[in-house]
């Protein structure tokens, strides 16, 4: 990789152990995937917040690390293993409380913005079209690739924070347009109501590591985050491009090398071995976190309903979006917590539950294995309904 | 021996190796606190990692393996290095931020629990110490379908008795291809041979020694050889019969690379 003389100076550790070790990560990863250089970030996405997920090596090493380093660039924080407010009542222990303090002090002493949300870009966090990011969190790296048009890797958490510190990434993958090209064609026959998180699942899994187009793929924003958030989950791939019916796309297709067709039966054949049981501990929405929009539409279709307390209920959304509409939380706090900072994903959720279901597909992934949960998709609408009455 | 190496995270480190022949993770399959390997895959399962120079393929598993290495860094139960076959991202962070030596582009199959390494990763090499290399050439003869196979005498150095091309060791100064010929000449009696292909080298470990073979593929016009003290038959075969000869190590591995059958 070539470096200009600023760069060899950091390598060299003249700007400090910490700008040192975020340079000397920021190479090796370049040299592994063969970029030739290092490009400036607008901001920076790190994942590894949660006490579940990175444990008392990650808290260490972050204690250690923020001693002598600093972001340089904007950089927002994945969701924690608790919300900060309700922690108790969600059931989490003192120490599991505690050892995650200690992980949101080296954060913010590393100077990353707490916005503990995989969706910064509803929180302030935005990237601009044609931006070069470092995100990790796959379910926002995917967004931010395929929505909103910014370029980034899927970072894993400590190189996202390197990169943050530097204000660079190496220039390799998606920050080559290249790279960019759609290689496999993906065509849905019809997708029903509430099936966008399993069309998105399903595109992960045939495409594997190829970047794929989605024909006629007509998706609200919110749904274009809950598609792609299944897509990263199954597939390799951070990023989707799709054309949208009635509507002209230019769109590169000399790279496609196979075309799929996904009859509506896959899907429905994909809902039925995602079924699981029909007696739930929990029911969880909000995978990724739910937007204003989303808070809203559900707190109307579950208005005048009581609650069936049938089982625990969590809606997780940002604080960002959270604290924006206070009316519509009212009312789906009368059918279940409205958690923030967390989430059923990075949560000690099987300490606390063994049976969930949610309308995620990414969930799907992550709850049977990362929350050891026997796991039940359904979409958003069934699990409203059997939450209310 | 040394062997040049592609450096990851600089630092030397030197020691005995420590070999897993199989994809490693730092986040369950080995033990943060002692430094003993946990994969039940492992060859190397019940040994400790700790101060030896660890040598996989590459890395597998949770991305959490980066700060599973940090630990065993801060219990002072680290390996001194590590050699990867090729690096991925969640081996070469943990080796960084842990400030482990590490180098990738090895072929960890040359490698063997218990051998003297010496790393460099700035200088972008590892040494064994107690291998050494020998570069050999190896021809195989083909007359129309069959190839010449020839049993190594009871009076040769090594390999006794088992089946070869027609093989020796390149004299200083030599090019292979010389080599190649002037064996042919000397041990089969034949000179006029048309080189029909030929094989980058390809090494195979065999206890203290790592043979760099040079492989040739030769077409004969006339199965007319003649055989000298270094081997005690010949048989010409078709090539996929080699699989039922005891042969010398790699043999068949030359074959179908040069026949790609």
């Amino acid at each position: 990789m070539h470096l200009t003389a600023q760069e060899e100076h950091i390598l060299a550790g003249e700007e400090g152990h910490g700008h040192q070790k975020a340079m000397e990560l920021l190479v090796a990863l370049g040299d592994i995937y063969g970029a030739e250089r290092l490009i400036p970030i607008a901001s920076a996405q790190v994942s590894g917040a949660s006490f579940k997920t990175i444990g008392d090596a990650g808290i260490k090493f972050l204690e250690d690390f923020s001693q002598h380093s600093k972001v340089s660039v904007r950089a927002s924080l994945n969701p924690l293993g608790l919300d900060l407010q309700r922690w108790k009542a969600m059931g989490v222990d003192e120490e599991f409380h505690s050892k995650q303090d200690r992980i949101v002090r080296a954060y913010k002493s590393l100077g990353v913005e707490p916005l503990y949300t995989c969706t910064p870009y509803l929180a302030g966090n935005r990237p601009r079209r044609g931006q070069h990011l470092a995100w990790a969190e796959s379910s926002a790296t995917v967004f931010a690739n395929s929505y909103l048009g910014a370029c980034t890797n899927r970072e894993g958490g400590p190189s996202a924070l390197a990169a943050a510190i530097i204000g660079k990434t190496a220039e390799y993958g998606l920050h080559i347009q290249e790279n960019r090209r759609p290689r496999v064609r993906i065509q849905f026959e019809s997708i029903p109501e509430g099936m966008v998180p399993l069309a998105g699942y399903l595109v992960g899994k045939i495409a594997g590591k190829r970047l794929p187009v989605v024909e006629g793929l007509s998706l609200s924003p919110d749904e274009h985050k809950s598609f792609g958030a299944a897509m990263a989950a199954t597939g390799a791939v951070s990023m989707y491009t799709f054309t949208q019916p009635g509507r002209k796309t230019k769109l590169d297709l000399s790279g496609v090398e196979e075309c799929v067709t996904i009859p509506t039966s896959e899907l429905t054949g994909t809902a039925d071995g995602l079924k699981g049981g029909d007696q739930w501990d929990l029911v969880a929405l909000g995978c990724p976190h739910c937007s204003v929009a989303e808070i809203k539409k559900m707190a109307r279709s579950l208005k005048g309903k009581k609650p069936s307390k049938r089982s625990d209920v969590w809606f997780c959304t940002s604080r960002a979006v959270y604290n924006s509409c206070p009316q519509e939380v009212a009312v789906l706090r009368r059918f279940g917590k409205v958690l923030c900072d967390t989430c059923m994903v990075v949560a000690p959720i099987e300490r606390l539950y063994k049976r969930t279901a949610s309308d995620s597909g990414k969930a799907m992934v992550y709850l049977p294995t990362l929350g050891k949960q026997s796991a039940s998709f359904r979409p958003t609408g069934t699990l409203l309904e059997a939450i209310s009455c | 021996m040394l062997i040049r190496a592609r450096k990851i995270k600089s630092g030397r480190a030197s020691g005995k190796a420590v070999v897993s022949s199989c994809p490693m993770s730092f986040l369950g399959g080995i033990d943060t606190v002692s430094g003993k390997i946990l994969d039940d895959e492992s060859e190397s399962k019940g040994l400790s990692i700790t101060d030896k120079v660890f040598c996989f393929p590459f890395g597998k598993g949770s991305t959490v393996g980066s700060y599973a290495m940090y630990q065993l860094k801060l219990n002072g139960a680290a390996p001194a290095g590590i050699v990867n076959g090729s690096a991925e991202p969640i081996i070469a962070t943990g080796a960084i931020i842990a400030d482990i030596p590490m180098v990738d582009g090895i072929d960890v199959s040359l490698l063997r629990t218990g051998d003297d390494l010496v790393m460099d990763a700035d200088k972008g090499t590892l040494e064994l110490l107690n291998v050494a290399e020998k570069e050999v050439v190896t021809s195989i003869v083909r007359h129309r379908q069959k190839i010449l196979l020839l049993q190594r005498s009871g009076r040769v150095g090594s390999y006794r008795g088992q089946w070869a091309g027609v093989s020796g060791f390149i004299e200083p100064g030599e090019d292979d291809e010389s080599a190649a010929r002037r064996e042919l000449e000397e041990e089969i009696g034949v000179s006029r041979l048309r080189l029909v292909k030929r094989l980058d080298p390809i090494r195979f470990r065999d206890s203290e020694v790592v043979w760099s073979v040079h492989a040739f593929l030769f077409d004969i016009d006339a199965p007319d050889i003649k055989i000298d003290w270094e081997h005690q038959r010949t048989e010409w075969i078709l090539p996929r019969d080699v699989a039922g000869y005891p042969t010398v190590p790699g043999l068949q591995q030359v074959v179908f690379k040069l026949l790609e059958c």
